[in-house]
């Protein structure tokens, strides 16, 4: 122990011991600066700017003036904007306790013994490595109105008749979760498997000599052990799949006649294309002071429960 | 004559074969070898001048120009443009670059570079937006003014697409006329002879192909960025309808003659008369359908007829078959709708000077013929010298395509283009009142729906 | 070192343990076999219907009247054209350098920030702890077109940097929450000990907590390269020249012309696009799951 010193200076890793920086405050906030640089920059600017455009009447190239709450004032009697906001919430709701479920089978099985298992893991990752554009390109022709696959399965193997998928408003919006179901289970799936495996084995056996089913086994032991990581997973992906633009944007853009506009669709046809960027950065930030509440419930929930 | 060859090869081939090509070349270095008098007697040149002198600048050594624009259905048409914007670099000792996105593409980059306050030197403003984005396009009427004294008159809707207040914010490029095409055989299979030329007509056309059980006439009803508005549009007007008051202030959408246009709408779409299947149809979607033999007559720009004709991509299976034909007309007259592009210098190139003179090099005849003619139709002159190429005389099937372009609108009309005519096209309204209206068979809501989407677009104070 | 391999060690018993009574073969296949089978089947089906457009002549495509499952005659015919009349390998080099790039960067950055936040006690370290996960809620549609702004100022577009400098506002911020965890759950006595060694604090953290942390860094890295990878709306607005673009814009841009999808490059280049990261993922997939596990559960 006493060539321990005399092992780290002669190590000179990281040169002389600056005095300050053994300080935990001044350290602390060296070591953010390269995050904070990054961020302030390339985020918070434009965010306040993006929050300064939502207040005025801006359109592209005119930077407009002040007007307060006007555009959300205005956006209260949009009804393709009141549908957007509808179509936000169900298409996140349904598709995040989709992803979970699925997500949370999937680590099940993948927690299991079966050959082959690592290429599998990596296969079933796939819909979340491929770029998003190319993989809904893929489901668009996928659900095309004339060559849908699907369509040919159903109605030569199933006998049951062709539906226009992408042409009426419920199979549409049906459609969007699917493949956005389909994207995020990976996601989902993997977290949970990582979660599984630090439950100690020992806590199921004990259950199983004490008689408890698996499903028992399932409610008591597992799901209170994932509650950490099913909280900070689901945070996540229900704060992306709000944001979601990429998706809709391909696969439907609105279609049938501006129904299946999400918030995000919506603002980039009202501002970006149509120009009224101030009332399109006002619908994009529609969301955030809910998600913030959201947010902020989620992560003091998990600080107490540690 | 340099009739249609169907040359060998996948995919798109040019017009010309390799004799003629070396042919055609031949020609064009034997005129450039001839040097400038010869060329500004004819009224053309790499430094162009006019009767004016100074109008059209001269292009500034050394300088770097981009131009950004949409790529073509015909890539042959963008092969040309780079071609002869390689023409110009080496003759003037520039360097002008041609950037191609996608349609939907051009858009959000547009308005990007608009907001940023940079970015291209040229950008291909579709339909009305050098109205929208008026505070980044340069002046350019002096340049207008230079091509108007060497071309002719400007067609109706370029010109109200370009001109913003009494200045020119763009100058006209181009346009991708939308007509019919039909498949004749299906059509005798029918029993019908003639295509229809009233949207009455079009209805019971579309029930005799039902009746003889033959594939329908298909439209989009979709947020497709050309198709569904060149053909929307123009029913509403025909029928009387129109979106605003020809001074852009008061929505006059609810008329007896805007529900006469949904009306027959309502009732051939019910019917079958006319497709219910395109409800989600992109720009694409009927070429596919057609090229597939699902349906037998579309409202399109001349691509399914380019790709049957003039490529082996569908081994021409169709091409015999193929013919177009005009737009209808309605109670109310005919008018048409096209897509329509303009080129804007913007305000913050530094190389302005550059930037027009290529814009006017573009523009001078032999150049923009050849370029038309590399387009095999799909494209059409806004300036009156420029109507026609070799390619509308040698292929007369492309003559509907000539057709509509004098009675071309532009949405809003009669309104001039605004900002509030751009979002209102935008937001597909008039497009989607038809389909609202189509899907649940009740007109004078879906009039009232696009009513107030209106009201909100045109009577709500900026 | 040895901290890591001992985890990913301890998955891996965990993972292969035998799950109860009742495990006749029958019993298996029907609660594990199958139900992976179908999630096969579902995941992948689009990737096959992939490989088979990008297989298809064109008229075969259009050809409705065909079992489209199946392919008559395969042609190479789109890949072919991708390799020569597109730009791809330009596309797929950028790609690759704007993901391994930013990646590190981000990873540099988090590991820092992580540490910072979950090791260092000061003033603000919880309130920063939580702003960085609310720079998530900040939609991309709204920030695109003020970033192009500040893009244009510094000099960057049509430049990669652009993009290596943009991406890690929403890389950051899931990277530094792992590592966060991850950090937190290196126990104290380690770090301490080297202090009363005499290493300086930095010394510390490097020598001791980060490569402890490595495989949370692994899997943070993977998080981040998919996700930089995947992008698309900067991309589009920041780079211009078609030889600059990234795979998502390179094709969609100039595989869709006007009137017409050429599906069969388009499906191509999805999965040009996507094998080859799936692969190299394959390989890293047990330090993935290992390295989500210490830090996920102490989120």
């Amino acid at each position: 122990m006493g060539t321990a010193i005399s092992t780290w200076r002669s190590k000179g890793l990281l040169g002389p011991r600056i005095r300050i920086l053994e300080h935990e405050a001044p350290l602390g906030y060296l070591l953010l600066a390269p995050m904070l640089l990054l961020l302030v920059t390339f985020l918070a600017y434009p965010f306040l700017f993006g929050i300064w455009l939502s207040v005025t009447n801006a359109q592209i190239g005119d930077n407009g003036h002040f007007v307060g709450l006007g555009n959300y004032v205005f956006e209260r009697g949009d009804t393709v904007f009141l549908q957007s906001f509808a179509n936000t919430m169900y298409y996140t709701v349904v598709t995040t306790i989709a992803k979970l479920s699925l997500g949370l089978v999937m680590a099940l099985l993948l927690n299991q013994v079966f050959p082959a298992q690592r290429f599998v893991r990596a296969a079933l990752l796939l819909p979340f490595i491929i770029p998003s554009v190319l993989s809904t390109l893929a489901w668009r022709w996928m659900f095309d109105p004339t060559f849908s696959v699907v369509n040919w399965v159903s109605v030569h193997y199933l006998h049951l008749p062709a539906v226009n998928w992408l042409g009426t408003t419920n199979t549409a919006l049906a459609s969007m979760m699917v493949v956005n179901t389909w994207r995020g289970i990976p996601f989902f799936g993997i977290s949970f498997l990582a979660g599984l495996q630090t439950i100690p084995v020992e806590l199921y056996e004990a259950a199983r000599v004490d008689g408890a089913t698996r499903l028992q086994q399932f409610r008591t032991i597992t799901l209170p052990m994932l509650r950490p990581i099913l909280a900070v997973v689901l945070l996540l992906s229900t704060i992306l799949t709000f944001g979601d633009f990429t998706l809709p944007y391909v696969l439907t853009n609105c279609a049938p006649y501006n129904s299946t506009c999400v918030l995000s669709t919506w603002a980039f046809q009202i501002g970006v294309n149509g120009g009224y960027i101030g009332i399109g950065a006002a619908i994009s930030l529609v969301l955030f002071p809910l998600l913030t509440v959201i947010v902020a419930g989620v992560l003091i929930g998990l600080r107490s429960e540690n | 004559m340099s009739g249609r060859k169907k040359v060998q090869g996948s995919g798109w081939t040019p017009l010309w074969d390799r004799r003629e090509f070396l042919k055609q070349a031949g020609v064009a270095a034997g005129s450039l070898a001839l040097g400038p008098a010869l060329l500004e007697a004819c009224g053309g040149s790499s430094n162009p001048t006019t009767a004016n002198g100074a109008a059209i600048p001269k292009p500034r050594a050394g300088a770097k120009v981009q131009l950004l624009q949409w790529n073509s259905f015909v890539p042959a048409a963008d092969d040309e443009i780079r071609r002869q914007a390689a023409e110009f670099s080496t003759a003037n000792n520039v360097t002008v670059t041609i950037q191609t996105v996608t349609g939907d593409q051009l858009q959000p980059k547009t308005a990007a570079a608009v907001e940023a306050g940079s970015g291209p030197d040229i950008i291909q403003m579709q339909y009305g937006w050098p109205h929208l984005y008026d505070t980044a396009c340069m002046d350019v009427s002096d340049l207008m003014g230079a091509l108007k004294s060497q071309l002719g008159t400007v067609n109706q809707v370029n010109d109200a697409f370009s001109k913003v207040g009494s200045k020119y914010l763009a100058i006209p490029y181009c346009q991708v006329p939308n007509a019919w095409s039909y498949r004749t055989d299906l059509w005798q299979a029918a029993g019908l002879s003639n295509y229809f030329t009233t949207w009455d007509e079009l209805a019971a056309d579309g029930k005799q192909l039902k009746d003889k059980g033959q594939p329908p006439i298909a439209v989009s009803l979709g947020h497709a960025y050309g198709d569904a508005i060149t053909m929307w549009y123009p029913v509403l007007w025909d029928f009387g309808g129109r979106e605003v008051s020809a001074d852009g202030k008061k929505v006059t959408i609810n008329s007896k003659e805007t529900l006469a246009a949904v009306t027959w709408a309502i009732n051939t779409w019910k019917a079958g008369y006319i497709s219910q299947n395109t409800l989600s149809w992109l720009d694409p979607d009927n070429n596919q359908a057609y090229h597939s033999g699902l349906i037998t007559a579309t409202l399109n720009g001349a691509s399914i007829y380019i790709k049957e004709t003039y490529t082996t991509a569908t081994n021409h299976k169709y091409a015999p078959v193929t013919n177009n034909a005009p737009m209808p007309k309605g109670p109310s007259g005919l008018e048409t709708l096209n897509l329509v592009f303009n080129h804007a210098v913007m305000k913050w190139t530094q190389e302005a000077d550059t930037a027009k003179a290529f814009i006017a090099y573009l523009m001078q005849q032999d150049n923009y013929t050849k370029w038309l003619n590399a387009s095999v139709g799909y494209n059409a002159g806004p300036f009156q010298k420029l109507a026609s190429a070799d390619i509308f005389n040698t292929d007369k099937k492309l003559k509907p395509f000539q057709d509509v372009v004098a009675t071309g609108k532009w949405p809003g009309w009669p309104a001039q283009p605004s900002k509030a005519t751009a979002q209102s096209q935008v937001q597909f309204v008039i497009v989607d009142m038809f389909a609202k209206a189509c899907t649940s068979g009740d007109a004078k809501s879906a009039i009232a729906d696009a009513e107030q989407k209106l009201k909100r677009i045109y009577e709500t104070p900026a | 070192m040895a901290a890591s391999r001992a985890l990913i060690r301890r998955s891996q018993r965990y993972g292969k343990q035998k799950h109860e009574i009742g495990d006749t073969l029958l019993g298996r296949w029907f609660r594990v076999y199958i139900p992976v089978l179908i999630f096969i089947f579902i995941t992948l089906f689009p990737f096959y219907w992939m490989a088979i457009t990008s297989i298809k002549s064109d008229s075969e495509l259009l050809d409705h009247t065909r079992n489209p499952m199946f392919v008559i005659q395969p042609t190479l015919q789109h890949y072919q054209a991708l390799f020569t009349r597109t730009n791809f390998l330009h596309w797929t080099l950028n790609t690759a350098i704007v993901a391994v790039v930013s990646t590190s960067l981000s990873l540099f950055c988090s590991i820092l920030a992580g540490y910072s936040l979950a090791r260092l006690r000061y003033r603000g370290a919880n309130a920063i702890g939580w702003g960085v996960f609310i720079t998530y809620l900040v939609p991309p549609t709204l920030l695109f077109l003020p970033l192009a702004l500040v893009i244009n100022q510094l000099h960057l577009t049509n430049n990669l940097w652009s993009l290596i400098l943009t991406y890690p506002t929403f890389l950051i911020p899931f990277c530094t929450w792992l590592l966060m965890g991850y950090f937190r759950g290196i126990p104290r006595e380690l770090e301490e000990a080297a202090l009363v060694d005499g290493a300086t604090r930095l010394q510390a953290m490097v020598r001791i907590a980060i490569p402890l942390a490595l495989p949370g860094i692994l899997s943070a890295g993977m998080f981040a390269f998919t996700l930089s990878w995947n992008e698309f709306l900067y991309s589009l607005i920041f780079m211009s020249d078609t030889a600059m673009k990234t795979i998502p814009v390179g094709v969609t841009s100039e595989l869709i012309r006007g009137d017409e999808f050429f599906w069969g490059q388009l499906m191509a280049a999805a999965l040009l696009g996507s094998i080859p990261v799936a692969l190299l993922y394959s390989f890293f997939v047990d330090y993935f799951v290992a390295g989500m596990t210490a830090g996920a559960v102490k989120g």
